[in-house]
């Protein structure tokens, strides 16, 4: 019995090593990991809405409220929407404008199949959802008419819908999260909103 | 026998991939790119390396009886230690190699030559070996890899070596592709062997 | 969907789809090296069932109770690999200890599981978030384990079957052995690719 014991505290000795030696690297990684995923998606939010300050609205669906970085004006919305793929999520970050028509969109993870879904971040396939509305948010093997729709990427149809679908169930959402924060009057910029 | 000796061998003579046949999972999953395989390939040297070192180090303090799982909670150590400085410094090589960085763990390279080799040597020569299986298994990577990507993509290090008319064969980027581009160089190593 | 429609959902999507050894690539060590002889693989894969479900039921409350609450993530991996050497010997123990039979025939591929990645790889699997943010819940994780060793042993025992046919086969010397075998599987994989489009 106390040979077990022996090698009990040999294997815990060992394991208090190497925790107290993992703890002290996450303590160094960890705000540069955080860091990294933040400046990330502020990059992407900038490229899909050029010259924009983002004031980010938390809440059931959270978006972000891009304005004009000179005169404040508002010029659309940014967020980030996810439907599982083929091989898992993907996920979508887009930017629309105050009539909720896509001004960009840029796919910022997927672990789709390399060489078919994988075609989804090329510019080849997010450039066809430029200016699109949300009613022309259909895949074309959906029953959608062309140029009105969304050309499936060849192989990868699943792929296509889940970046369009998702996209499309994003807008509504951000639609009513617009309309119901606009009901209690706050900002100027968002008030014009309500006018319209 | 001598430092340069320890570290050729497991570069051709006793290369892990295509000789001892160890590690077959991340070889086959991870080359798609040559990017890919060079991260994979430098990671698991890396562990490989750190690994041995500690291993031969702790040799004669180790109860024979538990030594497999204080190799396990040294060679988990280093992974995890890689898992996080890979994910904060270079995140985009991190997301695309996602699941296979932790299950380096039980790649059996490493768990094998901390068995077959480390626990019998001392640390000059276990460095040599860590130094040349780790470098064996990334070229053998690396190898796959170009065939794979050359093919699948028409690419090399995502520089365009095909001319832009070749149509890809996806089939080699895919799952059933990697056996058989694998399989395929296997025989053709034989046959060079048995020439000679 | 019901409880049956998602539990057939899951069994199709880790057997046929999403099969462990031939589109996820993992668990390939045991897959080429104990697919030799149809007994042997029969013996390996009851073996692999038995430890993955075992294994994310373990990791599963570890990571859910242990882990998360702590904020000790980051200790996934060591801790997890643990568990799995820790469960493995004491199968192994138990085994030996209440049925020799069985022990007899399970007994040598048991320590090689340790090693095995598919069975790190579903507790791990397990624990990240799927599409919808959410992470599958304690019974359909074990069901994911349970179900994944399912698709591994198909497709060993299967390899298998074609493998001792393949030894009488002709075939150049240096394409025998584990060169024939990956291109077996590569054919299997291509077999396997027909299932993709099956998508509930």
């Amino acid at each position: 019995m106390k040979i077990f014991l022996q090698l009990g505290l040999i294997l815990l000795a060992f394991c208090v090593v190497a925790t107290a030696l993992l703890a002290y690297v996450n303590s160094i990684t960890k705000p540069q990991i955080d860091s990294i995923q933040q400046k990330e998606a502020e990059e992407t939010r900038r490229k899909l809405i050029p010259d924009s300050d983002f004031e980010e609205i938390q809440g059931e669906f959270t978006y972000y409220i891009a304005k004009d970085s000179k005169t404040g004006e508002v010029k659309g919305y940014v967020f980030t929407a996810e439907k599982n793929g083929y091989n898992g999520p993907v996920k979508t970050m887009a930017a629309v404008d105050k009539d909720y028509n896509i001004i960009a969109i840029n796919v910022i993870q997927q672990t789709e199949t390399p060489g078919l879904g994988t075609n989804s971040t090329q510019p080849k396939f997010t450039d066809q959802f430029k200016g699109k509305t949300v009613e022309q948010l259909i895949v074309d093997k959906d029953g959608g008419v062309p140029p009105n729709c969304i050309k499936a990427i060849t192989g990868a149809t699943i792929t296509t819908r889940a970046v369009t679908n998702s996209l499309k169930e994003s807008i509504e959402m951000l639609k009513t999260q617009v309309q119901t924060k606009n009901i209690t009057p706050n900002e100027t910029g968002a008030k014009e909103e309500v006018n319209k | 026998m001598s430092f340069m000796k320890e570290l050729t061998k497991g570069i051709i003579k006793e290369n892990p991939t295509f000789v001892i046949v160890l590690g077959m999972c991340p070889t086959l999953a991870t080359s798609t790119s040559v990017n890919n395989a060079i991260g994979m390939g430098l990671a698991a040297t890396f562990v490989l390396i750190c690994s041995n070192i500690f291993i031969s180090l702790i040799k004669n303090i180790t109860p024979d009886k538990i030594r497999i799982p204080v190799y396990v909670i040294v060679i988990a150590a280093f992974v995890s230690i890689v898992d996080m400085s890979m994910a904060a410094y270079l995140p985009a090589l991190h997301k695309s190699l996602g699941l296979f960085i932790p299950l380096i763990v039980v790649n059996c390279i490493i768990m094998g030559r901390a068995e077959a080799y480390a626990n019998k040597n001392n640390v000059i020569n276990s460095i040599a070996d860590g130094i040349g299986m780790g470098l064996g298994f990334t070229l053998a990577l690396c190898l796959v890899a170009t065939i794979r990507e050359i093919l699948g993509n028409g690419t090399w290090l995502n520089i365009r070596v095909m001319p832009e008319t070749y149509d890809p064969m996806l089939i080699t980027l895919l799952a059933p592709g990697a056996f058989i581009t694998l399989g395929l160089l296997m025989g053709l190593m034989n046959m060079l062997k048995e020439k000679k | 969907m019901g409880f049956l429609g998602q539990l057939f959902t899951m069994a199709i999507s880790a057997i046929l789809i999403q099969n462990f050894v031939l589109s996820r690539f993992l668990g390939l060590c045991p897959y080429l090296g104990v697919s030799k002889k149809m007994d042997s693989a029969f013996g390996m894969g009851m073996a692999v069932i038995f430890v993955m479900t075992m294994a994310s039921a373990f990791c599963y409350l570890i990571y859910q109770y242990i882990l998360v609450p702590f904020e000790l993530e980051y200790l996934q991996t060591l801790a997890f690999i643990l568990t799995i050497a820790a469960l493995v010997q004491f199968v192994e123990m138990f085994i030996k200890k209440n049925s020799p039979a069985l022990y007899k025939s399970l007994g040598v591929y048991l320590p090689l599981i340790t090693t095995n990645c598919a069975v790190l790889g579903v507790a791990i699997l397990n624990i990240t978030p799927l599409a919808d943010g959410t992470r599958y819940n304690f019974i359909w994780a074990v069901l994911n384990g349970f179900l994944s060793g399912v698709g591994f042993t198909f497709v060993l025992l299967a390899m298998a079957g074609i493998r001792e046919r393949l030894e009488m086969a002709e075939m150049p010397k240096s394409m025998r052995g584990m060169p024939s075998g990956l291109i077996l599987a590569g054919t299997m994989a291509l077999a396997f690719y027909g299932f993709m489009g099956m998508k509930f």
